[in-house]
């Protein structure tokens, strides 16, 4: 039987420490809601016009909403030392990382996927638009939760470091909400949408694959100096 | 190979696209020799600040010296 | 194998001291390639059919924009090569190619919104091209801002030159995802940057720019690197040599 090393231990422990802060959970999703309130109220409330930019506005809160939750990946494990404990602990720092990763993703990037419908209901999304676009919110915010940890790991020991991982992950989540946003997209134009959402999970492949060393490694970099 | 323009105030107003192709070759022009003329102030600065180093140095050396 | 040779260049020192031998020849090379390229297309290229005289605004937008991207992908490989062998001089080469490659990104940028507005009426248009060189700029700004955010050189170093590998990782992503993305929303609009039936007239001042702009790139980086070495390596003899050398000098002329 080939042991997980580490990932169920840190999935357990971090939804376990996460729930106790149940509170911070909800920011993200709250915040994913009001802003996309903004559109209609700061751009347009034609449905005409919202229907067609509903995909588009979805997938931008949702980003923005993973950068606001990223901070806390490794911040408050880096303050009371547990971070350093995993560092100098003998088994291979990847697995737990993902572990991490994937805890955070199942309280943001999950309860984001489960609440979008409501959005999708207040932009007038197409009929044909939802599924697809759960199921490209479901594969892309795993890949942003995995670069958002890369972005909190190389700003943990930095005391504005929030604002900075936002500048460094920005750039880099560009091709996720591009393909993101064309799932719904060709879906509401009748095009198959499967193309779309292969390209995403191919990304999510590749992050999952590579992001957990580059974490890693950024963390031995930042933590113990 | 021949010029382009009728005259030299010609090439300047470039048939109407002159103010154009005009600032973009200026401020190009402008960061270039900035991106040059910069690190070589910057030398001039950090050997100022190495001299005065050393300076400092010898007088700390020499304040030693005499007090021994 | 003998590496002697990489182990050498590493050296700040031998770095200092060759450059100084032969810059001052890549640096006229410089100006002689840039001012007669510029002249060239300024003066003498025939102008464009389609575009008239805006199209000239390519002789600095596109070497600009190839240096750009050619020095993202150097600050990238200078750090991998810091990141390797531990090599004080390539994390000193990533440092200053950062803000270099920085301005000539928005450089690239600022031409093209220039070029744009004649052309094709507004100064911005959204465009594979022109988005991918923005998303360049904001992946330069994240790895100057990381530069400077840590206190201890070492972490700064390190931190920087992983980021921009994962940069350099997605830039082809990036690339590709705003093209395809575009040509799904925008009918074929003409690219002004594509150059394959460009008559050589118009080609060849372009590559005397192209060619005079990687020397300038190369002058400008070295410089900087050249003042680097010196601030970093303050303490050792053979720099406070050369200060003595530079303010003796400098007296000696008063």
């Amino acid at each position: 039987m080939i042991s997980n090393m580490g990932f169920l231990a840190f999935l357990r422990r971090d939804l376990r420490l996460i729930n106790r802060r149940r509170g911070e959970v909800a920011s993200p999703l709250i915040f994913f809601l009001m802003a996309a309130t903004f559109v209609p109220l700061g751009i347009t409330p034609d449905a005409e016009l919202l229907k067609n930019i509903a995909p588009g506005i979805i997938w931008v809160m949702a980003l923005l909403a993973t950068l606001l939750s990223a901070d806390s990946l490794f911040a408050s494990d880096y303050q009371d030392g547990s971070l350093e404990q995993m560092l100098i602990s003998p088994q291979l720092l990847v697995m737990p990382v993902l572990g991490k990763v994937t805890a955070h993703w199942l309280t943001t990037g999950l309860p984001l996927t489960l609440v979008s419908p409501l959005l999708g209901l207040l932009f007038s999304l197409p009929t044909a638009g939802y599924l697809p676009m759960m199921a490209g919110l479901a594969v892309g915010t795993g890949c942003l939760s995995l670069l958002a940890a890369l972005g909190a790991a190389l700003t943990v020991s930095l005391q504005k470091g929030s604002l900075l991982l936002t500048l460094i992950v920005m750039p880099l989540y560009m091709p996720i909400i591009i393909f993101g946003s064309a799932t719904a997209q060709y879906s509401i134009e009748g095009l198959a949408w499967s193309g779309p959402l292969a390209i995403l999970g191919a990304m999510l492949a590749v992050a999952i694959a590579l992001c957990p060393l580059a974490i890693a490694s950024v963390l031995r970099l930042t933590t113990i100096n | 190979m021949n010029f382009q323009f009728d005259n030299v105030s010609g090439m300047l107003h470039m048939a109407g696209h002159g103010i154009y192709v005009w600032t973009a070759v200026l401020v190009s022009l402008a960061l270039i020799a900035w991106l040059i003329i910069n690190p070589l102030l910057q030398r001039r600065h950090v050997i100022e600040e190495i001299a005065q180093d050393v300076a400092r140095e010898q007088l700390r050396q020499n304040a030693s010296r005499e007090s021994v | 194998m003998n590496w002697n040779w990489f182990y050498r260049m590493g050296s700040p020192r031998w770095f200092y001291e060759s450059t100084s031998r032969w810059l001052p020849w890549l640096g006229a090379l410089t100006v002689l390639l840039l001012v007669s390229g510029l002249v060239w297309g300024l003066a003498f290229a025939p102008q464009d059919a389609k575009q008239g005289n805006s199209f000239r605004i390519i002789y600095l937008h596109v070497p600009a924009s190839f240096l750009a991207l050619a020095g993202y992908f150097l600050m990238a490989a200078a750090g991998a090569i810091g990141l390797i062998w531990k090599m004080k001089l390539s994390y000193m080469v990533m440092k200053c190619a950062a803000p270099l490659g920085a301005v000539l990104t928005f450089l690239a940028l600022f031409t093209g919104a220039v070029w744009g507005k004649p052309t094709w009426g507004s100064y911005w248009v959204w465009d594979a091209r022109v988005t991918s060189m923005l998303i360049l700029l904001f992946l330069y700004m994240g790895v100057l801002a990381l530069q400077y955010a840590f206190d201890s050189k070492d972490v700064a170093n390190k931190a920087s030159a992983i980021l921009a590998l994962v940069g350099t990782v997605n830039i082809p992503i990036i690339y590709k995802s705003v093209d395809w993305w575009f040509t799904l929303h925008q009918p074929a609009t003409i690219s002004f940057t594509e150059a394959p039936s460009m008559h050589p007239d118009m080609f060849q001042p372009l590559l005397v720019m192209i060619l005079g702009f990687y020397c300038f790139y190369a002058v400008a980086l070295i410089l900087s690197v050249r003042v680097e070495i010196l601030s970093r390596e303050r303490k050792t003899s053979w720099v406070r040599g050369l200060v003595k050398q530079a303010t003796h000098k400098n007296l000696g002329a008063e």
